[in-house]
């Protein structure tokens, strides 16, 4: 099949590349962009550690072609670093023992961080079934659910600055 | 290594972050069948461009039968679904993957011999072999029935777990023509050299390997594959870098999973609850060609665990299957073993109407006792009030059905483990033989050289595993690192501080940070480290057969607990994996032999929803060595799930023989017992 150019802003950087149809958005960001905070670690959609941020919201980047996200917003872990609210989770992961490999931890840090966005004071139950998608095979999960607790009220309300609305075409 | 910092801000370096301008993916052709013929093989790169055999390396390395040993490519025989048959590159991922249409493999399909006990008295499941059983010991001391007034039989099973950690197995290597250098996540990376050096027979020197941020193991990781064989040969064959990064359905297909065992278990009593012995027959699954042939013996050795039976007799054997080769899993035989013991006493409990912690009272050591295996345990019986206590087991047992457990963890302490610190323009690095996969090593490093060292802990830095160095390794595993590393790395601060003595006259720490010293050593341990521990879980199971874990405790002693809270997370961590072996974790064949779990969730690891919490209560006698830690690694892994299966079969009201357990199996055992 013919290669199609996508263009992609990821970051809040435009990236353009002609790419096989068949190129997963994990790959374009992690070969096109050398951006390795998103991990791959099941190509089912089973694990989460792909997880990024499609038009504001957490999406599967294994089980996402590029094309799909053309003229669409991505962010990664790499492009939220700055914000206030992850780098809040960030501390709190490592504070409260929210991951021991840590190759789940960019995947989980985005799926807490977009449960935070829209709520900012979430209960246990919330925060486990807000990560339910994303699988850690060493924690147990429970330091992640103490991180996520204990960020809350003020940060988590504050807005992503450029907040992605949601792009249709 | 990278900090933890760096982790959370996206710049770990795992494996598959490593590129190279050139390099080459590798794909391989597996084998479609769990036991085939092989009449043709054509395309690709084929056991003709790569004539080795794997040997044997890292934990559980076992001195082998030569003809039990695996090809690293099959040419004419499959004994296993996923066996590697052929290899091929490609520029990326994809491409690799296309190219496997380039491989032709003609199969004549065999019925496949999947059953331990099947294949005890079965046709081989390999040519060239008389006798599917790899090892066949006996353990103990033969004794009668003698005075026994009561014996009861068992048939109890653990299923084959996968170790599944969330990064795979993978590997880059590359070749500047006289040394190959691999990049792989590592539990040990001199057994991934060794085992390299041995397949290929290249000397130590020609090869380097480099640990690289490890995103878990938990048994996985601590030795070779064939997949790692054929990369490194490519690499050397090819003049380019090689990368090869497994996918999760490789991963459950043709990595080495882990329990796979069957106890045939016998326990002689008095009606009084006084054990007289415990004997039966202990049958590893240990899959195809020769491996796993360590784990069947080291079962039975600890089977009698924290209590003081004085008749013990096991016949271990471990067993080929047509399966791919066993290989360590968390707590490694310690599960199995205490499975064995703990299913016995609870049965043992109900036959005569006692308490199971009275029980376990009664029979626990009261003094220094040697088993009849030869396991050397302290007295139990005052750890084991002490822990049921502060886990409120005689308030739980009044309003609820609690299931407990105890057992004796044996860390893989002999053999020691090897350091080296080098202090350099006003900072200090560390090397290990056994390196960190997310149990934070970098901790209990700082805190015990800053204050070995009167240094401010920040100048401290704990590197990956790196051959070239440190010459000499033993690797992560088996609840051993805390112990035999801090060993070995307050042995060599010694070294360094003499050193500074001996140059300045005397220590301080500005004068080891004004000066260039750089001390190894290979701290070798003999004798064995055993701790006691316990844990109590309370579940219900509903009228569908689901169960809710609605307590989970666990009193260990972990000697001096040398960074408490990672200590903690520890066992959190491994409680759900042992919780997850009990309700959902299996790798299951169809009678084809054909692999029922294609996926990570198929496979049974828990989500969040699913995952209960533990109470941890640490006990902190000190152990033997100058830090006073002792192991605490795969406690949660072997005491969970003994505590739940109990806490399951009294809420369901049935008799449960095998993890995992199912919803069904559960209302099947049910509608049989009403």
């Amino acid at each position: 099949m013919k290669n199609v150019k996508v263009n992609i802003k990821l970051n809040g950087r435009k990236f353009e590349r002609e790419v096989e149809p068949r190129t997963l958005l994990l790959d374009f960001v992690r070969e096109f962009a050398d951006l390795t905070a998103t991990h791959m670690g099941c190509d089912t959609s089973n694990c989460g550690a792909c997880t990024v941020l499609l038009d504001g919201k957490p999406v599967k980047s294994c089980t996402v072609l590029a094309v799909q996200a053309d003229d669409r917003e991505v962010r990664t872990l790499e492009g939220l670093g700055e914000e206030p609210l992850m780098k809040r989770l960030k501390e709190e992961f490592i504070e409260k023992h929210g991951l021991q490999c840590g190759f789940c931890t960019s995947g989980m840090l985005i799926s807490s961080y977009s449960l935070l966005r829209k709520k900012s004071d979430p209960n246990e139950k919330e925060i486990r079934e807000a990560i339910s998608g994303n699988i850690c095979r060493c924690t147990g999960y429970h330091g992640i659910v103490e991180a996520v607790k204990s960020v809350k009220g003020e940060t988590a309300r504050e807005k992503l600055p450029e907040s992605p609305e949601l792009v249709r075409r | 290594m990278s900090s933890i910092t760096d982790i959370v801000n996206g710049k770990g370096r795992f494996v598959d972050d490593i590129s190279f301008p050139g390099m080459v993916h590798i794909a391989f052709a597996r084998s479609n069948y769990s036991r085939a013929k092989l009449l043709y093989v054509k395309g690709g790169y084929t056991a003709r461009d790569f004539p080795y055999f794997m040997a044997s390396a890292g934990e559980g390395a076992t001195e082998e039968d030569l003809s039990l040993r695996a090809p690293v490519l099959a040419s004419k025989f499959a004994a296993y679904l996923g066996e590697p048959i052929a290899a091929v590159t490609g520029k990326n991922r994809y491409e690799a993957e296309d190219n496997l249409d380039s491989v032709e493999i003609d199969y004549d399909p065999l019925k496949p011999i999947l059953d331990p006990v099947e294949a005890l008295n079965s046709e081989p499941v390999i040519p060239g072999v008389k006798t599917n059983i790899i090892s066949d010991r006996y353990v103990g001391k033969e004794f009668s029935a003698g005075e026994a007034e009561i014996v009861l039989e068992d048939r109890l099973e653990n299923r084959r777990v996968a170790t599944n950690p969330l990064e795979t197995r993978g590997i880059v290597a590359a070749y500047d023509g006289t040394k190959l250098t691999v990049w792989t996540p590592t539990q040990s990376a001199h057994s991934v050299r060794d085992g390299i050096c041995e397949s290929m027979n290249l000397g130590k020197e020609s090869v380097r390997v480099i640990q690289t941020d490890t995103g878990g193991a938990f048994g996985l990781k601590g030795g070779v594959y064939p997949e790692y064989i054929v990369a490194a040969s490519l690499a050397m064959k090819l003049k380019v870098p090689v990368k090869w990064i497994e996918t999760r359905r490789e991963h459950l297909m043709a990595s080495r999973p882990g329990r796979g065992v069957v106890g045939n278990m016998r326990i002689h009593a008095m009606k009084s609850g006084v054990i007289k012995g415990i004997s039966g027959d202990v049958i590893v699954d240990a899959g195809a060609y020769g491996g796993a042939s360590w784990s069947s013996g080291w079962i039975a050795f600890q089977i009698t665990g924290p209590y003081a039976i004085p008749n013990a007799y096991f016949h271990a054997r471990s067993v080929m299957t047509n399966k791919v080769e066993q290989g360590p899993y968390r707590g490694a035989g310690r599960p199995e073993a205490s499975f064995m013991m703990e299913r016995m006493i609870d049965l043992l409990a109900d036959e005569i109407g006692a308490d199971p912690l009275d029980i376990r009272l009664l029979n626990a050591a009261k003094d220094k006792f040697r088993s009849p295996t030869g396991m050397e345990i302290e007295a139990s019986a005052g750890f084991m009030a002490r822990a049921f206590e502060k886990m409120e087991y005689r308030r739980l047992a009044r309003e609820s059905k609690p299931g407990i457990s105890c057992f004796a963890l044996i860390p893989a302490v002999s053999d020691g483990e090897s350091c080296r610190i080098k202090v350099e323009r006003g900072r200090i690095n560390v090397w290990l033989g056994g390196n960190a996969h997310g149990q934070r090593h970098d901790l209990w490093v700082a805190k015990l050289l800053s204050g070995k060292f009167g240094v401010d802990p920040s100048i401290i830095e704990l590197q990956l595993g790196d051959t070239d160095m440190l010459k000499e390794g033993v690797g992560s595993w088996g609840s051993r690192s805390a112990i035999v590393g801090a060993n070995a790395l307050l042995k060599v601060a010694d070294k360094v501080i003499a050193h500074v003595k001996k140059d300045k006259g005397a220590y301080t720490a500005r004068a080891l940070l004004s000066g260039d010293y750089d001390e190894y050593e290979y701290a070798n341990e003999k004798g064995m480290l055993i701790s006691f521990c316990a844990n109590l879980a309370v579940a219900d199971a509903d009228a569908a057969g689901n169960v809710r874990v609605s307590k989970l405790k666990a009193y260990y002693d972990v000697g001096k607990a040398l960074v408490p809270d990672v200590v903690v997370s520890q066992i959190k961590g491994g409680a759900v994996q042992g919780v997850g072996q009990v309700l959902s974790e299996n790798i299951e064949f169809d009678q084809d032999g054909q692999l029922m779990a294609a996926s990570l969730s198929d496979s049974g690891v828990l989500n969040s929803v699913q995952s209960p919490d533990i109470d941890v209560y640490l006990e902190e006698v000190p152990s033997r060595f100058p830090h006073g830690a002792k192991g605490v690694g795969e406690s949660p892994t072997i005491g969970v799930p003994t505590a739940l299966v109990r806490a399951i079969e009294r809420s369901a009201g049935i008799r449960i023989r095998k993890t995992p357990v199912s919803p069904e199996e559960i209302v099947n055992a049910r509608s049989r017992v009403k």
